[in-house]
């Protein structure tokens, strides 16, 4: 059982072929941009400055968050009245109208996965800076729902598409987008990047070490 | 002298897990099999016989039913003798209509532009590689359409028409357009798209020419 890094290989996360570097990868510093020899990606032993960007992506979210939950999302006016709407009360809203299948998917896409995604984020960050050794096998199934998962949280985003774009009934009943909208949907790309900035391969790397002696 | 220790596996053939790096060698699978990493469980390998020409026959169907699904209205409203008519496009002007440039440029691209840009560079690549020609946009190509393939959001999309659809139901009439059918359609189409084509035999195709 040994690693590319171990073995002195560079995978390509494209075309998955093996590379040897030229250089020594023990000089971690003086390491040039590499390419993949057969499709001529840039090519990395491990995503560069992973936690780093991960942190400072992560931080951003969970700030823009609390505007993004506060804010008003859409507000629907209804003969003159308008009503601003905020996610949680959009959710409330549904509910009241005895629609609870939607409510639910609403409060699942836009308020339980954000907050989930988030903490297991931060967890996985923790962890992997504390060199913890516990489970890596789920920690790194955990990554993998994280990745999979985010883009759903764009329900909400698209609904107030849809809804401004439909409900155009002049002096009837117009919907207008809020700020909350463009916090949520920030938060939601923001943390979509930060998924994709994680390297899973740092779960492992502390594995190694016993064996390293 | 690092460079030796490979446990002796020739790293011609071996392959490292992309999510924890481990190097193994992945035994020759046969139709509809997957290999997993022997550490952590990531699919490492699937296989599909004629994974790319049923994958092309899916892209071209998708790019039709795209266009049909972009021509006519996804859905009605009628209220107080006024119609409203929904379609793909029409979520993206309204918003920036509604002066949110940034949310219509979002529902621009997560809707349109890289569903397109995914079929027709599906479509492309596979066409290059069926006539047995070699460009060098092939490789860029499809790691673009790779890393974009997350973005693009036609399936969310469809569950936030229902959402809003059943939102408004109780207000108004609301009317399922001919492009729906299409568009439900192209969501099967593209899932399956996604199922079938197997980035390994893209690549096969680049590691060919590369030597």
């Amino acid at each position: 059982m040994i690693t590319a890094r171990e073995a002195g290989l560079v995978a390509c996360d494209f075309c998955h072929s093996l590379n040897r570097p030229s250089i020594d990868e023990s000089d971690n510093t003086t390491l040039l941009q590499m390419h993949c020899h057969v499709c001529g990606s840039v090519i990395y032993s491990r995503i560069p400055d992973s936690l780093s960007k991960t942190w400072a992506l992560v931080i951003a979210s969970l700030i823009l968050y609390i505007p993004a939950n506060v804010l008003p999302i859409m507000t629907v006016v209804l003969w003159g009245d308008g009503s601003p709407e905020n996610i949680m009360s959009g959710v409330l809203s549904l509910l009241d109208a005895g629609m609870w299948p939607l409510a639910l998917l609403i409060f699942v896409a836009s308020i339980v996965i954000p907050i989930a995604k988030l903490l297991t984020m931060l967890g996985l960050l923790i962890s992997v800076q504390l060199r913890s050794k516990w489970r890596p096998i789920e920690r790194t199934q955990l990554y993998r729902i994280t990745e999979f998962i985010g883009r759903w949280s764009m329900i909400d985003i698209f609904v107030i598409g849809i809804l401004v774009a439909l409900v155009q009934f002049g002096t009837v009943a117009t919907v207008t987008p809020g700020m909350g909208a463009i916090c949520f949907a920030i938060v939601v790309i923001l943390t979509m990047i930060a998924a994709h900035s994680f390297d899973p391969r740092l779960i492992w790397d502390v594995m190694e070490e016993p064996t390293r002696e | 002298m690092i460079h030796y220790e490979t446990g002796g596996l020739d790293y011609r053939t071996a392959r490292a897990c992309h999510e924890c790096d481990l190097l193994q060698y992945i035994p020759i699978l046969r139709n509809r099999e997957v290999a997993r990493c022997q550490r952590c469980k990531a699919l490492l390998k699937k296989r599909h016989v004629e994974s790319l020409d049923r994958s092309q026959a899916l892209a071209v169907t998708g790019l039709i039913l795209f266009a049909v699904a972009n021509m006519f209205p996804l859905i009605s409203l009628k209220a107080l003798g006024v119609s409203q008519h929904g379609t793909l496009l029409s979520a993206t002007l309204a918003l920036f209509d509604a002066e949110m440039p940034f949310l219509g440029i979002l529902m621009l691209f997560t809707t349109i532009l890289f569903p397109l840009f995914s079929l027709c560079g599906t479509i492309y690549i596979l066409t290059s590689i069926r006539i047995n020609h070699y460009s060098h946009w092939i490789a860029p190509m499809f790691r673009f359409l790779r890393s974009t393939d997350t973005w693009g959001m036609l399936e969310i999309f469809l569950l936030a028409l229902i959402v809003a659809a059943v939102k408004l139901v109780d207000i108004t009439e609301v009317k399922v357009g001919v492009s729906l059918y299409a568009f439900s359609l192209l969501i099967g189409t593209l899932t399956t798209l996604n199922l079938t084509l197997n980035p390994e035999d893209v690549c096969d195709h680049l590691r060919k020419h590369a030597k």
